[in-house]
């Protein structure tokens, strides 16, 4: 159970606060797992007060939060929640914040401990930063602690990577920031070092000698919806790859760390992030693939192209899709690809990693081996979080005849109880001191040396490789099937 | 599963958007006395409502033997364009025991000029992993749909109900080219004749009896009058097999030349019955001659030689049912070299 505490959450007004912060600490409350002495404190700019707030977060835990709402729970809980109107620049309103944290320290007795979530576009980072440290905020008391959640995106590429990791490691220690990637959260994530580490019969086949390659995929039926201009800086490799499928990426590949302390993982993650085989201009052009939705059909509606999207330019080179080959250059994984892909508008939702072993060999079975089919491991990180395993097996019957079959295990079903949402886990630990599911300064700094290579060679290279178009509801342009195909491999079906 | 949902109709509607969440839900409903099964993705392409109703039915049938997501996708052209969709279940009572095993069925009707997102719903709902089967009811229409033809693992087919064998199988010929796919053809055609072809080859175990094949001089065919095509894939198996040259029509008959340079001659004769009801093969060593019955289950299987030896055997013919011929044939796998070398040696003949 962690200490009683303050949180602050930036950009309180903002969606992230009403679909997933809030009702995140509902239902830790509704689970009994946080601290009874915990007062929630929204900084927005809009003029609001408690009483609406709450009236309107109400709201927001009866839809969105997984275990509905329930009066008297929201009562107790609903008490607990607060506005504070100011600008984000605003060196008055800061002070007013440590005047009011003070008195809810004295009210509720949380101890002076204060967690500040930044819910908030990375441009007011710096200021925020700043003024917390002018009110002296960012240092907590004797005996309590302080402590910031950075959402992302952290940086739009290295330098403003650095830049940004220099403003808030002048105000905040490395181990009092939490970067914040939801994907770490989610049970399936946490689960892979408990499936590699804590199964014998996993780990001794985790390499090179017999995983053919390994299939990292996060696909979305949506569009860009009303995130048009943000998406339009940012392209599903910033906005996914550098982040969610990298460190997702690094749980796979990376060594047994000494213990599960964060920073005996993170270490590990590091590593992994290091041993990525840098892309010269012509490796990002055989090796990549970026594309880009046109109009077609999901769920059977017909939908617009990317470039028809409300507050994206007509001629954008932005791309929704991107296919990825590639290595990390260590022992484990000498000559093992890591296929990625990530993309919007495509038939089914689903984060997936599917680990494909070698064939065995046919020659039993008057087959080659690649008739009789890999095994394959897939871990799904969302929806119905789980893991599959697909074996072959003899069919019923006089003949010898192999099929695959799929042994599967459901989160949901196994355990009859619905895995918690990240932003729960995320936000118990933060407030729990345990950043071993945040990502790191080198961590998140070295995946961003990786994509800028990626960048760069797009769109500052006088001949940059071609934007591939895709019709809405496909599996993504032809290209990509052809960086698996001119391998003899091919993406899997999900 | 829920008792309120007739097996034998295409069950309960849903939105398109809501056909994962309202299967998980169906699942939940069940409380574990069920096991969802499922080894394949088998969609099942046809034409019509009606049509929809008599899938399902077989649908059902098939599920008893061979685990499934059955994906039915129904068109009705000339409607308002929409998009219906129903999810069904499938369950039975294992073998090995009192568990429930149900096959989930998630159907589409397809109205008006919204066929060309077939292939974004059934990729949106395909079981991940597994292999994809379509069972494709009825002729197919130019173009097809590549992007679709693309994904499919087995395309099964009953070339027997076509008007036209000879264009159908040049638009399938020409589309596996344009949409570079693999898939393998399955044929229930050729999937008919399946257990006299065993039947037949049986007879040449013997090593005395290959002289028959050697010397062949005629082999006599009689088929049902809807079942010509399944007689020419025939002539195309011994054509193949025996590599046979094929040299002219003559009336109903077709003329080859063996590799020794002899003659052989194919007669073919519609009569009513089974699909083929005889088969009879000649030479001057001997003969071969294989009936069925009009109600028989079995192949009377004669063989006499010229030293007035006569043997009989009697040899299991199978069941024509639509249902047990898809079975039969996902059961069998493989390649079907032998067919697309029976085909091939047929074209000429369609």
């Amino acid at each position: 159970m962690p200490q009683p505490c303050n949180v602050v959450i930036f950009g309180a007004s903002g969606d992230l606060t009403y679909r997933k912060l809030i009702p995140a600490l509902y239902n830790l409350a509704a689970d009994g797992d946080l601290p009874a002495a915990l007062s929630v404190v929204g900084f927005a700019r809009r003029e609001k007060s408690d009483e609406s707030f709450r009236k309107e977060l109400q709201e927001a835990v009866g839809k969105f939060s997984r275990q509905g709402l329930n009066d008297e729970l929201w009562k107790s809980f609903g008490e607990r929640i607060f506005y504070h109107q100011s600008e984000f620049g605003d060196l008055e309103g800061y002070k007013r914040l440590a005047e009011r944290l003070n008195q809810l320290d004295a009210d509720h007795n949380t101890g002076g401990n204060r967690l500040f979530y930044l819910s908030v576009a990375p441009s007011e980072f710096g200021g925020i930063l700043e003024k917390l440290a002018a009110v002296g905020l960012n240092k907590a008391r004797e005996g309590a602690w302080s402590r910031v959640i950075v959402e992302k995106p952290f940086g739009t590429d290295l330098p403003s990577a650095q830049k940004l990791n220099g403003i808030v490691n002048t105000v905040f220690r490395e181990k009092e920031t939490y970067r914040i990637d939801h994907f770490l959260g989610k049970e399936t994530a946490q689960n892979i070092m408990v499936l590699r580490f804590a199964n014998s019969i996993f780990e001794p086949l985790w390499n090179h000698r017999y995983i053919d390659h390994i299939q990292i995929t996060a696909a979305e039926p949506l569009g860009v919806e009303a995130r048009g201009p943000y998406y339009e800086s940012s392209g599903a490799l910033r906005d996914m790859v550098q982040n969610h499928l990298l460190q997702l990426l690094c749980l796979v590949a990376m060594e047994p760390p000494t213990d599960l302390t964060a920073d005996s993982v993170r270490d590990e993650k590091v590593k992994v992030v290091r041993a990525l085989r840098p892309m010269s201009t012509e490796d990002v052009a055989s090796n990549v693939v970026r594309g880009q939705y046109a109009a077609g059909a999901i769920n059977g509606k017909e939908v617009i192209g990317y470039r028809a999207e409300e507050r994206v330019s007509t001629e954008s080179m932005t791309e929704t899709y991107v296919a990825l080959k590639l290595h990390v250059d260590n022992w484990r994984w000498a000559d093992v690809p890591f296929y990625v892909r990530v993309g919007k508008r495509l038939p089914k939702g689903g984060t997936e990693i599917a680990i494909q072993f070698k064939n065995a060999p046919g020659v039993l079975f008057n087959k080659d081996a690649a008739a009789v089919g890999p095994n394959v491991l897939v871990i799904r990180i969302q929806p119905d979080e789980g893991i599959s395993l697909r074996i072959q097996a003899k069919r019923p019957g006089a003949a010898v005849r192999v099929e695959p079959v799929k042994m599967d295990f459901h989160y949901g079903t196994s355990f009859g109880k619905a895995s918690p949402e990240a932003y729960e886990r995320l936000l118990l630990d933060a407030m729990s001191g345990d950043a071993t599911l945040f990502a790191r300064r080198d961590e998140v700094e070295g995946a961003w040396k990786f994509i800028d290579l990626i960048e760069e060679a797009w769109h500052q290279n006088p001949t940059p490789p071609a934007l591939c178009e895709y019709p809405a509801g496909s599996w993504g342009p032809a290209e990509a099937d052809a960086l698996l195909e001119r391998d003899g491999r091919a993406w899997r079906r999900m | 599963m829920p008792v309120t949902i007739d097996p034998t109709a295409l069950g309960m509607p849903v939105e398109l958007g809501q056909i994962s969440r309202e299967l998980k839900k169906l699942w939940e409903q069940d409380g574990g006395v069920s096991t969802r099964a499922s080894l394949i993705n088998l969609a099942v392409y046809c034409e019509g409502v009606e049509s929809m109703r008599a899938n399902t039915e077989l649908i059902m049938e098939f599920t008893h033997e061979h685990a499934c997501r059955a994906i039915l996708i129904g068109y009705e052209p000339g409607s308002e364009n929409q998009i219906h969709a129903w999810i069904n279940a499938h369950c039975h009572l294992s073998r090995a025991g009192a568990k429930q095993v149900c096959c989930e069925q998630i159907s589409f009707l397809f109205e008006g000029d919204t066929k060309k997102r077939i292939a974004n719903i059934l990729f949106s709902n395909l079981d991940s992993d597994l292999p994809l089967y379509l069972l494709w009811r009825g002729e197919f229409h130019d173009p097809v749909d590549e992007q679709l033809w693309a994904w499919v693992d087995r395309l099964i087919f009953d070339s027997q109900s076509w008007r036209d064998p000879k264009s159908q199988f040049a638009l399938l010929k020409d589309s596996l080219v344009r949409s570079k796919s693999r898939l393998t053809l399955c044929d229930l055609n050729w999937t008919r004749s399946l257990h006299l072809r065993q039947a037949l080859a049986q007879m040449f175990d013997h090593a005395e009896n290959l002289s028959v094949l050697d010397n062949l001089k005629t082999v006599a065919i009689a088929h049902a009058p809807n079942f010509r095509s399944t007689a020419l894939l025939l002539v195309g198996w011994f054509a193949a097999q025996l590599k046979l040259v094929f040299v002219k029509n003559e009336g109903s008959a077709f003329v080859y030349l063996n590799p020794h340079g002899n003659e052989v001659l194919f007669s073919l004769t519609a009569e009513e019955g089974r699909s083929i009801s005889r088969c009879e093969l000649t030479s001057d060593t001997g003969s071969i001659r294989l009936q069925r019955d009009g109600a028989g289950d079995f192949f009377r299987v004669e063989v006499r030689l010229t030293d007035n030896r006569v043997y009989n055997h009697l040899l299991p013919a199978g069941i024509n049912a639509t249902a047990t011929l898809i079975l039969e044939e996902i059961g069998g796998g493989g390649q079907h070299k032998v067919y697309l070398n029976a085909l091939a040696a047929s074209e000429v003949l369609l």
